[in-house]
């Protein structure tokens, strides 16, 4: 079980308020999409949560625990993220990357055992990879390495799994398989999506910010509105209800058709 | 099978690299501008290291000297600083993230020479002097270091780009300095003794040096190998190593405290030796990968073979003069190093295309 508060959170880059005053609960077990503008301080947001920065007013907890105040160990232990990592310079094999998932599991004299193995095989299994395994990670196509650092995700076998727009640059068709195979675990899911449909396929509630604050938030279906993309986004969209999957679909339209 | 084959492999690079090195120390030994009996010198090393007569004493009292006294201190300070370079290496390119990052990449080979250059041209009495300027630069090398971290840091962190952008500053400054010291200097003894520093050398090598630069070798070389899970993390970058659980903070500070003062040691007994922290570590990951456990292993291994060559090299090639080691590691080492850059398919840091 993993439940996300965060409470009052502000922070301010050279004394820019970049996040203002951000509320969020993630109940248990639900898949919750964060969706705005570009600029609108998303990434920021998810970046205090999974601690690369540090709040500058409030808080983030992790099932009540603070997690400013635990050992890094031990949030890994609980959340993992997956987020898009480019600056990767140095060989190592795939199996070697999925099985740093593992780290906040070990002790620092411990070896990876057996059973660690199975699971990173697992893991790279459920995403389509599995005889990747001893493969160089840097000779995979952006889309496999995308996938590879899924698997170390699952790896990290933590409760609560945070996206930061994991599945940009994948094909369509892996873009869903990602985003299955994260709703079908037992986890809280929290993810920063660009695609509407995607959000509306798969999350439970959706927070959307605007200028650094949350604009609104509520179930999928009474957010993606057509008036919230015009003010918002400032687009203009048909919404309608998919006769084949009885989820929201949306069709944006520039203004010059619009009559 | 796989498995099988991976423990075979490192079995095997293991007792090459083992047997290469003990070759290597005792003919270094042996060579230079006294040749020396192969068999005489492992005697005389066996008989000294068990502290009793193994062997009868076949040898003269001036061979024993020139072994004990003189080669063999020699070859284990190639030994310390061979490892010491290239642990230097691995670990201020995890900090930096960057392949190309070497041991003197925060300024510290600058400082230490500005140290040096001053006691050797401002310096105290002759009788002194090696351990004087060796004082100097170890004080200019954690000069700069401290410089560097103080001013690298902003909001009490420092990032990688900025921790090296501050170091090639500041060593720039330091090379100004030097350079100054040397045009200015009124002795030519002086000037060629600042330029012979600077370029490396192992002459300085006495028994009674050795142990505290071995100790610290050894604290660096444990940290490694102990902490090698977070540090591979690390190479990942710090925002992967900190969602992984890794607490990158305690690594960087652990890195350039552990780091700098290695620097510093190997730099004020040494000089300056170029090329051998950036090389090793890229060797040895062509053979067995970046894991830090096993590059770390490897090349305690290969950088003091290579050093203690170079050294032979340097002793022999202008008998009886010596060359500066720098000009060797350099001089061999760059062709070899691009050798295996066109060759590898190992892509020493991001794919082309």
């Amino acid at each position: 079980m993993a439940k996300l508060e965060v409470c009052d959170l502000g922070f301010s880059i050279e004394n820019k308020r970049i996040l203002d005053n951000i509320n969020l609960c993630i109940e248990e077990n639900k898949f919750v999409g964060l969706i705005g503008p570009n600029g609108c301080g998303k990434s920021t947001l998810l970046k205090n949560i999974y601690r690369i920065y540090k709040p500058h007013v409030g808080a983030v907890y992790l099932n009540k625990v603070d997690i400013g105040k635990i050992r890094s160990k031990e949030v890994a232990k609980n959340m993992s993220v997956v987020f898009q990592e480019n600056n990767h310079q140095f060989e190592f094999t795939v199996k070697e990357i999925v099985l740093m998932g593992r780290y906040a599991h070990k002790g620092i004299l411990d070896n990876n055992t057996k059973q660690d193995e199975e699971m990173a095989l697992r893991s790279l299994e459920k995403v389509g990879l599995k005889d990747f395994y001893n493969r160089s990670f840097l000779s995979l196509s952006g889309g496999e390495k995308q996938r590879v650092l899924v698997a170390r995700a699952l790896t990290q076998n933590a409760k609560m799994i945070i996206l930061d727009e994991p599945t940009n640059h994948l094909d369509i068709r892996y873009q869903l398989e990602i985003m299955d195979i994260i709703s079908d675990l037992q986890v809280t899911a929290f993810a920063a999506i660009h695609d509407f449909n995607i959000a509306s396929n798969y999350c439970d509630y959706l927070y959307v910010m605007e200028e650094g604050k949350i604009k609104y938030h509520g179930e999928t279906k009474e957010i993606l509105t057509s008036q919230m993309f015009e003010e918002v986004f400032g687009v203009k969209s048909y919404v309608f209800k998919n006769p084949f999957t009885n989820k929201i679909q949306i069709s944006f339209y520039s203004k010059s058709s619009d009559k | 099978m796989k498995n099988l084959d991976n423990k075979l492999y490192s079995a095997l690079l293991y007792m090459t690299l083992s047997i290469g090195l003990i070759f290597s120390i005792i003919a270094s030994i042996s060579l230079g501008a006294v040749r020396l009996d192969f068999n005489d010198v492992w005697k005389i090393i066996a008989n000294k290291m068990f502290l009793n007569n193994i062997f009868q004493n076949t040898w003269n009292i001036s061979t024993e000297n020139i072994v004990w006294n003189l080669r063999f201190p020699r070859t284990i300070l190639a030994i310390i600083a061979g490892s010491g370079l290239s642990i230097c290496g691995i670990m201020m390119q995890a900090l930096t993230k960057n392949p190309l990052a070497n041991p003197y990449i925060l300024g510290i080979s600058s400082g230490a020479s500005t140290g040096a250059v001053m006691v050797i041209i401002f310096g105290g009495s002759r009788l002194f002097a090696l351990q004087s300027v060796s004082f100097g630069a170890f004080i200019g090398a954690l000069f700069t270091s401290l410089l560097v971290f103080v001013l690298a840091r902003k909001n009490g962190v420092f990032s990688s780009t900025r921790l090296v952008l501050t170091g090639v500053s500041v060593a720039a400054l330091f090379s100004s300095i030097t350079s100054f010291l040397i045009f200015t200097a009124k002795e030519v003894s002086k000037v060629r003794e600042a330029l012979f520093w600077m370029t490396g050398s192992l002459a300085g090598a006495k028994w009674d040096r050795l142990l505290w630069p071995a100790l610290w070798l050894l604290v660096c070389y444990l940290f490694l190998i102990i902490f090698s899970r977070g540090l591979n993390s690390l190479l990942l970058g710090e925002g992967a190593a900190t969602t992984l659980g890794v607490n990158t903070k305690f690594f960087k500070n652990a890195i350039l405290f552990l780091g700098s003062i290695l620097t510093g040691f190997v730099v004020s007994m040494t000089g300056v030796i170029g090329f051998v922290g950036l090389i090793v570590p890229h060797i040895s990951r062509t053979l067995v990968g970046s894991d830090h456990r096993k590059v770390a292993a490897l090349s305690i291994f290969i950088g003091p073979i290579l050093l203690i060559w170079a050294d032979v090299l340097a002793r022999i090639l202008a008998r009886p003069e010596e060359i500066p080691i720098g000009i060797i590691t350099a001089f061999l080492g760059s062709p070899f190093f691009i050798w295996l850059i066109r060759k590898s398919s190992y892509s020493f840091g991001g794919k082309d295309g």
